[in-house]
C-alpha cells in the first residue's frame, strides 16, 4: 500500500471538516491537518515494500526487524538437531531408482535348511523393509522374525569392508591370490582341505562344490549347522538311512502331536500361515485342528496347545514309543521289523489325556502327525518318524536332504586339525570356534592348519582364528537360489555391494578356475547358464527373478521308513530315566546359533515366552525354583560335566518339573551389539550327537547376587480381569459371550463423524501364536529406536507393538494366552483430552494421530493411556543408531526426538500410500489394499486392517462376530481394534 | 442463661475470654523497633550458616534440572507406566505448600480472625516462595522445556492453538492466577511496612529501594481508605484461589481415567490436604523464626495454638478422605479402584501407603492434647510428620496409581534416581534460601496489622482491666 | 552387559550450548554489521556438502518387481 498525502490545497474554504477546530480555522488546526502525516513527507520518500516514510540510519521498525529476525535465526539454531546432513540430489540419477518411489525386488535367504523367499522393499536404492514373497505357494508372502530384522544386518557397522591379512587390509586379488597359493599347494602336496560351512540348500551351490570337489579331490566340506539338532540327524540316518528335511504340512492336520516341536514359533512361516488357516473360525461348526504338545520347556507352540503333558525331554522317546505300542495294539499296523518290545507302559501322560491322545491320532489317521522338536534326543525323533509311518500321516513331507555335520564330525575334524591332517581350513558363514563345544580344543587344534581363511560378514570368535578374512556380501547383495517343496527360489542381490566384499561363492568360484576347473566368470554367470538349461519352457530367467522363484513341485525323494530301526531306540528309550537336573539347550529366539547376535532389534525383541530382552538367563521350573529357594533374577551357578555358568535364573511356569532350559547364541565375545551380552551356553552342548542339545546331570545353585532383569513384562496374571478371552470350541458355540455384555455407555458429546473412512482392526487371538513378526516388521517400517537392555529394565522399551503374554491356572501347567496390543486409535481416546497442545488427536479418518513436532513432552497422554501404548523418547534413542545403521531408515517416517511421545500410527504412510495411488487411478481404495506392517508381517493372518465404514470389507464383517470384543471396552474409549477370542480345542471332558 | 448473667454483669469467665493476642507491653513504637530493625542490623552467624545450607541444596537442585536438561528426562527414574513421578509429586506438593498463606491472610481475613495479623505476612510470603517451587516442576517435566511456552495459548503465525479440553491448561492459569494474586496480595499488604522502613532507615540505597516499593505511601487517610477497600477485595478474589487452586490441581487426576485417580472427592481433598501441609510447613518456619527472631511476644504459643487445631481437623478431614476412598473402592465394586487401593495398603509400595496414614492420620491425633499443642517437641514432629506425610500421599496417588492400571502385562515398578532427589533438595533449598533471605530483608510481621489489634488499639471497655 | 552404542552416546551439550551462546551473538554482530557497515560485502559461500561415507549403487542385473 502507498500513502501519498492529498494535495489539500489552500484550507481557507474547507468543505469538510473533521475537527471542531478545524471548522474555526484555529492556526493550530491548520497546522495539525496539514501534518497529520510525516512532516517530511513528500513523494518519493516512502518506502516501497511497506509504504512507511525512510527514516535517515537505523528506525526503530529496522531495528526491531532485525532483533526479531536474529532471535529467530538462533533459536533455529540452537535447537539444531545434531546428526542433521545435507541432502544432495543425484547428479546421474540411475535407472531403476526413482526419488520418493520404492522399488520392490523378490529375493531369497535361508537358515540353516530353512528357506525364506522374499520381497525386499528399497527406496533410493536402500533395502529398508523385508516381506515374505506372495507369490510362492507355501509362505504366502509372509517371513520369520529373524529374516525381517536381517535387513539391520546389512548395515551392521561392524561388517568387515575390505579383505584383510594378518591384521592388514589388502586387495581382493592379493586376498584371493593368497588362498588360491594355499589349496593349490594342498593339491600339489595331496593333502586335506577342509571347508566348513552352513547347510547346503541351494543346488547351484551345491554343484558348484561339487565343482570345486572336482578340481581339488582332497577337499572335505561339512555342512554344519549347530543348532539343528544332531538328533534329527542322527535319527533321520537311522530311520530312513540318510539325511531328511521334515516339514510339517499342517494345512492336512487335523491332529497334531508335538514333542517338544516348535513349528510355531515364527521361524516356520508356512506352518504358521496353516495353522492361522485352520484357527481363523467364524463358527463353531468350523474345521479346526487339535494340538497336543508333550514338551519340558514351556514352548511358543506349547503356549499354543489345545492340550499339553509337561514331559521331560529325555522321557518323550519311551512315551512315543509307548503311543506307538497302543496303537499297534488298537490295530494300527507297524512298518515291518518293527520291535517295541522293551518299551513297557506309560507314566507319564495321565489315563484319561493318554486314552484322549490315542483315540485322537487313531480317529485322524493320514490326518495326524506327530513333530519331534529339533534339539530333541535321537530316539524321539525316531519315535516320531514311526508314529508317522503308522498313521500314514499326509501332513508331514520327509524328503532327503544334503546331510549335515553333527558335533561328532566337528571333533573328528579337530582330532585331524592337531594331528596336521590339513593343509588348509576354510570357514565359510560358520563360525565353529564360538559354537563347538570345547571351543579351546578348537583353537589349539586350528592353530595347526598351516593356512586357515575365513569367509564371512562381521569379525567373529573364528575369524581371529584365521590368516586370511574375506569379507563376504550380505545376501541382500547376493546370487543364489534355494529349492523348497513347492517351488524353486531365487535370490538376487536389492542393493550394489556396499564395501568391498565378494559373496562366497565367487572366492569359491575363482578357486576353482585358478585349481584349473572350466567354469563360469562368476557366480551370477554360473547361476544364469544354470539357470537358463533348467528353466521350464516360455520362462526366462529375468521372469524368474522377477518372480523370485519358479514354481513346481520339488522332486526330492521321500525315503522309506525302515522298521527295523526302531528296537535299537526303544530300547535306549525305555532306558533312559531323568537323573539329576535335564538340561535343554535350545536356539535364541533372538539369535538362533549366535549368527544375530549382533543385531540389535532381535536383541530387544522380547522373547515371546519369558519376555526378557538382551540377555538368556536359565528358565527354572516353578516346582524347583520353590525347592531350591530360587527368585526371578536370583544368580545361578549351572556346572555340567566340569563346566560352570553363573547367570540370572527366571521361572518358567508350565515348564516340566526337573528340566531347566536355556538358549544358545548369546555371550559372544565379538561384535558391538552382540559382545557381552548374556552368557555363552555352547560349552555345554553336548559331543554326543544323539542328545547333544538335552543334557542330564546338570546342577543348579544359587551363586548370590540378583541381577535387574530386561523384561518387558514383568506382571503375568490377569487378576481376573476380562482382557483376554479364551474360549473353548463348546462356549463357543453356546455363548461366545461368556457372561460379559457389551456395556452401554453414554457420551454427553456427540460422536465424531467419519465421512469418507473410518479406519479399524481385527486381531484374531485365535490364530495369533505370539511369534511376534509383527513387533519386528513394525520396528523395521517405523523407524523405531532400540534402546538398549538398561534401558528396557527400566521400562523405556519403544516398540509400538507389543505382544502381552498371560498365565492362566495353576503355575505347573498354565494356559497361555497371547495377545498383540498396540495403539487402539480409540474415537474417544483418553490421551487426546488431555494434551494441552493438541499434539495428539483425532484424524477424520479415524487415527488417534501423533503430530511430534507438535509435542512438549508432558507424558499426560501416556498416563491417561488404559493401554499403555504410548511410548516416550526419554533419552535421544535416534542416536543410539550407529552409521551407516541410519541407512535402514524408512523415509516415509519421522525420526523422533528426545522428550517427545510417539505410537502406533496405523501405518499411515501406508494408508496414505495408496490413497494417493487410488486417487490417481481415479478409483475407490480396495479392501485389503492397505496393510499395516504388523498385518502384513504376521504369518497366521491374525491381523486384519481395513475400512469400517465399507461394510463389506473384511474387518467390517469380523467386528460383528460372535467372539469379538473390546479390550476395557466398559472404560468408553470406543476402541478400533476388536480383538477375536482365543479358541482352545481340548479333547472331550478336559 | 449464666452465661447472659455474666456478660451484663460484665464479668465474663476467664476461660472464655479472647486472650490478648500480644504479650507483654506492645505499644506501636516498640513494635516498630522490634520488628523493622531487622532489616538493619547485621544477620548473625547462624544466618550466614543457615543460608549456606540452603544454598548448597539450591545449588544441587539447579544441578540436577540442568543435568536433566542435558540428558532428558531419562535422567530421572520415570518410565512406562509410570510417566510421572518425582516431577508431578513435587509440583502438587509445592503448590499445597502454597496454600497455607493466603489461607490464612485472606480467608482468615475475611472470617476477621484476628490472630491472623501477626503470621499472615510470613505465611503469605512462604505462598509466593512455595508457588515459585512448584511452578518448576511443570516447566522441567515436559520432554521439551524449550518449547514449554507453547503451553500458553498466545497468537501465532500456526495458529495454533492450544487444548483447553486438558486439564493440564486448566492449571497453567489456576497456578499463573494463583502467584500473581498472591503477589499482589503480599505487596499490597507490604506497602505500609515498607513506607515506615523508608522513614526509618539511614542508608542512602535503602531509602532508594524502599522509596521506590513503597510506592509514594504516605499513610495519608485517603491512602488508608483505598489501602482497606483494595486489600478486601484482594482478600475476596484470592479465598477463591485458595479454593480453585488446588481443585484445578486434583483435576489433573480426577479427570482422568487412571483408576485411584478418577474420584469426584478429589477436589475438597487435595484443597483440605493443601491446607494441612501448608500450616505444619508455617507452623516449622514460625517456631524458628519465633526463637531466633525473639518475636515470642508477637508470636504467642496461642498462635501456634491455635494452627496446631487447624492441622488437627485437617488431619480429621483426611482420615475421612482416606476411609472415603477405600468405601468407594469397596462400594463401585470396580477391580480396577479395588486393585489400585489394596495396592495403598498391602502392594509393593504398601510401605508408602503406610507412611502417608501414619504421619498424616495417625501422629497428628497427639494434638487432641493441649500439652502437645503447647510443646514444641510434638508440634515440630507432627509438622515434619505431615510434610513428609503429604509428599508420600502424593507419591501414593502418582505413582502407585500409575503403576498398576488397567492391563497387568504393562505394570512395572517404578525407581527414582539420584537426580529426582537432587531436584527434590533443590527445591527445598531454592525455598529456604527465599525464607531465609525474606527474613532479613523485608518486615517479618505486617506491623500496621498487628497495630490494629494492639491491646491499646481496641476501643475495648475490657481494656482497663487488663492493665489494672 | 554390553552397551547397545558402539559409542558413547553422543551428548548434544557443547553443541547446543554452543549454539544457545554463540548464535545470538554472532547474529547480533552481523546484524549491527549490516546496519552499520553497509559496504561489506556478503557472507562466505555456503560450505561443500560432506562427501557420502557410503555410496549406494542399484545392484546389478537385478529385476524388480515393481516400483
Amino acid at each position: 500500500m502507498k500513502t501519498r498525502l492529498p494535495d489539500h490545497g489552500p484550507l481557507e474554504t474547507p468543505k469538510f471538516w473533521r475537527t471542531l477546530e478545524e471548522r474555526v480555522e484555529t492556526l493550530d488546526a491548520q497546522e495539525a491537518a496539514h501534518h497529520e502525516f510525516l512532516p517530511s513527507a513528500g513523494p518519493g520518500a516512502f518506502d516501497d515494500v511497506h509504504g512507511l516514510p525512510v527514516q535517515d540510519g537505523f528506525s526503530r521498525r529496522d531495528f526491531f526487524g532485525l532483533v526479531g529476525a536474529a532471535a529467530a535465526v538462533a533459536a533455529t539454531v540452537a535447537c539444531d538437531r545434531k546428526g542433521q546432513g545435507t541432502v544432495v540430489p543425484y547428479t546421474k540419477r540411475p535407472v531403476e531408482v526413482t526419488p520418493g518411489v520404492a522399488n520392490y525386488y523378490a529375493s531369497a535367504t535361508n537358515e540353516g535348511r530353512r528357506v525364506y523367499p522374499v520381497l525386499v522393499k528399497t527406496r533410493e536404492g536402500r533395502p529398508i523393509h523385508i516381506t515374505g514373497n506372495d507369490e510362492h505357494p507355501g509362505v504366502k508372502g509372509k517371513t520369520s522374525p529373524r529374516t525381517l530384522a536381517d535387513v539391520l544386518r546389512l548395515y551392521d557397522p561392524d561388517r568387515l569392508r575390505a579383505p584383510k591379512a594378518n591384521g592388514r587390509t589388502l586387495g581382493w586379488t592379493e586376498a584371493e591370490g593368497q588362498l588360491q597359493a594355499a589349496l593349490k599347494s594342498a593339491k600339489a602336496s595331496g593333502k586335506a582341505v577342509l571347508l566348513v560351512s552352513g547347510a547346503v540348500v541351494s543346488p547351484s551351490r551345491k554343484a558348484l562344490l561339487a565343482d570345486l570337489k572336482a578340481a581339488l579331490p582332497t577337499l572335505e566340506h561339512l555342512a554344519y549347522e549347530p543348532v539343528a539338532g544332531d538328533g534329527a540327524e542322527e535319527a533321520a540316518k537311522a530311520s530312513f538311512g540318510q539325511s531328511v528335511d521334515v516339514q510339517p504340512r499342517l494345512d492336512k492336520a487335523k491332529v497334531i502331536l508335538s514333542l517338544g516341536a516348535d513349528f510355531l514359533s515364527g521361524e516356520d512361516p508356512e506352518s504358521l500361515g496353516a495353522w492361522g488357516a485352520q484357527r481363523r473360525l467364524k463358527s463353531a461348526k468350523d474345521n479346526i485342528n487339535r494340538l497336543w504338545v508333550l514338551e519340558g520347556p514351556l514352548t511358543l507352540t506349547g503356549t499354543n496347545a489345545d492340550q499339553r503333558v509337561p514331559v521331560v525331554p529325555s522321557r518323550l522317546a519311551a512315551v512315543a514309543f509307548a503311543l506307538a505300542k497302543e496303537l499297534a495294539a488298537k490295530g494300527v499296523s507297524l512298518p515291518a521289523g518293527t520291535d517295541l518290545s522293551a518299551i513297557p507302559a506309560q507314566s507319564e501322560v495321565p489315563a484319561k489325556a493318554w486314552s484322549n491322545l490315542v483315540k485322537d491320532l487313531q480317529h485322524a489317521g493320514r490326518n495326524a502327525v506327530v513333530l519331534c522338536g529339533a534339539q530333541m534326543p535321537a530316539e524321539a525323533h525316531q519315535a516320531a518318524h514311526l508314529l508317522n509311518a503308522m498313521l500314514g500321516s499326509e501332513a508331514v513331507s520327509v524328503r532327503a536332504a544334503e546331510p549335515l555335520a553333527t558335533v561328532k564330525d566337528l571333533e573328528t575334524a579337530t582330532k585331524g586339525m592337531g594331528e596336521g591332517r590339513y593343509a588348509a581350513a576354510i570357514f565359510w558363514d560358520v563360525n565353529p570356534a564360538y559354537t563347538f563345544p570345547k571351543a579351546s580344543a578348537w583353537k589349539e587344534a586350528l592353530a595347526k592348519v598351516p593356512f586357515r581363511a575365513w569367509i564371512g560378514q562381521v569379525e567373529d570368535e573364528t575369524a581371529a582364528q584365521c590368516q586370511l578374512l574375506l569379507p563376504e556380501n550380505h545376501w541382500l547383495e547376493s546370487w543364489g537360489d534355494f529349492s523348497t517343496a513347492s517351488a524353486a527360489v531365487l535370490q538376487q542381490p536389492t542393493i550394489g555391494t556396499l564395501y568391498d566384499t565378494k559373496q562366497g561363492e565367487d572366492v569359491l568360484l575363482d578357486a576353482a578356475k585358478a585349481l584349473g576347473a572350466a567354469t563360469a566368470d562368476n557366480y551370477h554367470a554360473y547361476l544364469q547358464a544354470r539357470w537358463q538349461k533348467s528353466l521350464p519352457l516360455g520362462t526366462s530367467f529375468a521372469q524368474a527373478l522377477h518372480d523370485g522363484l519358479v514354481k513346481g513341485e520339488d522332486k526330492a525323494a521321500s525315503p522309506a521308513f525302515k522298521g527295523a530301526s526302531v528296537a535299537a531306540a526303544a530300547k535306549k528309550a525305555a532306558d533312559s530315566k531323568p537323573q539329576g537336573l535335564e538340561l535343554v539347550l535350545f536356539p535364541g529366539f533372538a539369535t538362533h546359533d549366535g549368527r544375530h547376535a549382533n543385531n540389535s532389534w532381535l536383541q530387544e525383541t522380547p522373547d515371546p515366552i519369558s519376555k526378557m530382552t538382551w540377555d538368556n538367563p536359565v528358565a527354572v521350573s516353578v516346582q524347583d525354583a520353590q525347592a531350591m529357594g530360587i527368585q526371578e533374577g536370583d544368580y545361578v551357578s549351572l556346572s555340567l560335566d566340569g563346566t560352570t555358568l553363573r547367570l540370572p535364573a527366571i521361572l518358567q511356569p508350565g515348564q516340566a518339573k526337573g528340566v531347566i532350559a536355556l538358549a544358545l547364541g548369546y555371550g559372544r565375545t565379538t561384535g558391538g551389539v552382540a559382545k557381552g551380552v548374556g552368557v555363552d551356553a555352547f560349552p555345554l552342548l553336548g559331543l554326543d550327537p544323539a542328545s547333544a542339545h538335552v543334557r542330564k546331570g546338570a546342577k543348579l545353585a544359587k551363586a548370590g547376587g540378583k541381577k535387574e532383569l530386561s523384561r518387558t513384562q514383568s506382571h503375568h496374571r490377569m487378576e481376573g480381569r476380562d482382557i483376554v478371552r479364551s474360549l473353548t470350541m463348546d462356549e463357543f458355540e453356546h455363548h461366545p459371550q461368556g457372561h460379559h455384555h457389551a456395556p452401554e455407555i453414554v457420551s454427553l458429546y456427540e460422536d465424531q463423524k467419519f465421512p469418507d473412512h473410518k479406519w479399524g482392526m481385527v486381531i484374531d487371538l485365535a490364530a495369533c501364536t505370539g511369534c511376534s513378526a509383527c513387533v519386528v516388521a513394525c520396528q523395521s517400517e517405523n523407524n523405531v529406536p532400540v534402546v538398549g537392555p538398561e534401558q528396557v529394565a527400566r521400562g523405556r522399551e519403544m516398540h509400538w507393538i507389543r505382544i502381552d503374554r498371560y498365565y492362566e491356572g495353576e503355575l505347573e501347567n498354565p494356559k497361555v494366552v497371547h495377545q498383540p496390543m498396540l495403539c487402539q486409535h480409540c474415537d474417544n481416546a483418553p490421551c487426546e483430552n488431555v494434551c494441552p497442545v493438541n499434539a495428539t488427536n483425532h484424524s477424520p479418518e479415524g487415527l488417534n494421530q501423533m503430530a511430534y513436532n507438535r509435542c512438549v513432552g508432558t507424558r499426560y497422554c501416556g498416563n491417561n493411556c488404559p493401554y499403555k501404548v504410548r511410548r516416550f523418547n526419554f533419552l535421544e534413542y535416534t542416536a543410539y543408531k550407529t552409521e551407516p545403521e541410519t541407512l535402514a531408515n524408512n523415509p516415509e517416517v519421522t525420526v523422533r526426538p528426545r522428550g517427545v511421545m510417539e505410537k502406533c500410527s496405523f501405518c499411515v504412510q501406508r494408508i496414505n500410500d495408496v490413497k494417493i495411488r487410488a486417487k490417481g487411478d481415479g478409483r475407490a481404495i480396495l479392501d485389503g489394499e492397505i496393510t499395516t506392517a504388523c498385518m502384513a508381517g504376521c504369518p497366521s493372518d491374525a491381523i486384519v486392517f481395513g475400512d469400517l465404514k465399507d461394510p463389506k470389507s473384511k474387518v467390517s464383517q469380523l467386528v460383528t462376530a460372535s467372539r469379538a470384543y473390546r479390550v476395557l471396552e466398559e472404560l468408553g474409549a470406543k476402541p478400533a481394534i476388536t480383538y477375536l477370542a482365543d479358541l482352545k480345542n481340548p479333547a472331550a471332558g478336559e | 442463661m449464666k452465661l447472659d448473667a455474666a456478660t451484663s454483669a460484665g464479668d465474663i469467665p476467664e476461660g472464655l475470654l479472647e486472650p490478648a493476642l500480644t504479650v507483654g507491653r506492645v505499644t506501636p513504637g516498640s513494635l516498630d523497633d522490634q520488628v523493622l530493625a531487622f532489616p538493619e542490623t547485621k544477620p548473625p552467624k547462624q544466618w550466614y550458616f543457615a543460608l549456606a545450607i540452603t544454598l548448597t541444596a539450591a545449588l544441587i537442585g539447579v544441578i540436577s534440572i540442568g543435568y536433566t536438561f542435558i540428558t532428558g528426562i531419562g535422567a530421572w527414574g520415570n518410565s512406562s507406566p509410570v510417566f510421572w513421578a518425582f516431577d508431578i509429586i513435587n509440583f502438587v506438593f509445592w503448590v499445597g505448600i502454597g496454600h497455607a498463606g493466603t489461607l490464612i491472610s485472606a480467608i482468615l481475613f475475611l472470617f476477621r480472625k484476628r490472630w491472623r495479623n501477626a503470621i499472615a505476612r510470613f505465611a503469605e510470603a512462604m505462598t509466593i516462595f512455595a508457588v515459585i517451587c512448584a511452578v518448576i516442576f511443570p516447566l522441567i517435566h515436559v520432554g521439551r522445556p524449550w518449547l514449554a511456552y507453547w503451553l500458553f495459548p498466545y497468537p501465532n503465525q500456526r495458529a495454533l492453538w492450544t487444548n483447553f479440553r486438558s486439564p493440564l491448561l486448566w492449571d497453567v492459569f489456576a497456578v499463573n492466577t494463583y502467584f500473581s494474586v498472591s503477589l499482589m496480595f503480599w505487596y499490597l499488604g507490604l506497602i505500609p511496612d515498607i513506607a515506615s522502613m523508608r522513614d526509618r532507615t539511614t542508608s542512602k540505597l535503602r531509602k532508594v529501594i524502599y522509596t521506590i516499593l513503597a510506592v509514594g505511601w504516605r499513610g495519608a487517610a485517603t491512602h488508608w481508605q483505598h489501602y482497606e477497600k483494595a486489600y478486601l477485595l484482594l482478600a475476596g478474589l484470592a479465598t477463591g484461589l485458595v479454593l480453585s487452586v488446588h481443585s484445578v490441581v486434583s483435576f489433573d487426576f480426577a479427570t482422568s481415567v487412571v483408576p485411584g485417580w478418577h474420584m469426584t472427592i478429589f477436589p475438597p481433598y487435595f484443597v483440605a490436604g493443601a491446607i494441612f501441609a501448608g500450616f505444619a510447613m508455617v507452623v516449622m518456619v514460625l517456631v524458628v523464626v519465633r526463637e531466633t527472631m525473639e518475636l515470642k511476644n508477637l508470636i504467642t504459643m496461642r498462635h501456634l495454638d491455635v494452627m496446631n487445631k487447624v492441622i488437627l481437623s485437617m488431619s480429621c478431614i483426611m482420615g475421612y478422605s482416606y476411609m472415603m476412598e477405600g468405601f468407594t473402592a469397596w462400594y463401585s465394586m470396580n477391580e480396577f479402584l479395588h486393585h489400585g487401593f489394596m495396592n495403598i495398603v498391602t502392594g509393593t509400595y504398601g510401605w508408602a501407603g503406610w507412611v502417608t496414614i501414619s504421619c498424616n492420620i495417625l501422629i497428628p491425633q497427639i494434638l487432641w492434647f493441649k500439652k502437645a499443642r503447647a510443646s514444641y517437641f510434638w508440634m515440630i514432629l507432627v509438622a515434619v510428620g505431615v510434610t513428609i506425610g503429604m509428599w508420600f500421599e502424593r507419591f501414593v496417588i502418582i505413582v502407585i496409581s500409575l503403576h498398576q492400571d488397567f492391563l497387568p502385562s504393562a505394570w512395572r515398578i517404578y525407581k527414582p534416581t539420584m537426580v529426582d532427589f537432587g531436584v527434590l533438595l533443590g527445591t527445598f533449598g531454592i525455598f529456604f534460601t527465599l525464607v531465609l533471605l525474606f527474613a532479613r530483608v523485608l518486615p517479618v510481621i505486617a506491623t500496621t496489622e498487628v497495630k490494629a489489634i494492639l491491646p491499646d488499639a481496641q476501643p475495648s471497655h475490657h481494656g482497663d482491666e487488663h492493665h489494672a | 552387559m554390553a552397551d547397545v552404542t558402539r559409542k558413547p552416546i553422543r551428548q548434544p551439550i557443547v553443541d547446543r550450548a554452543t549454539a544457545l551462546l554463540a548464535g545470538p551473538f554472532l547474529l547480533g554482530q552481523r546484524a549491527l554489521g549490516l546496519v552499520f557497515q553497509p559496504d561489506k560485502s556478503p557472507g562466505d559461500p555456503p560450505p561443500e556438502p560432506a562427501a557420502l561415507r557410503i555410496s549406494i549403487k542399484p545392484p546389478e542385473h537385478a529385476i524388480k518387481r515393481r516400483g
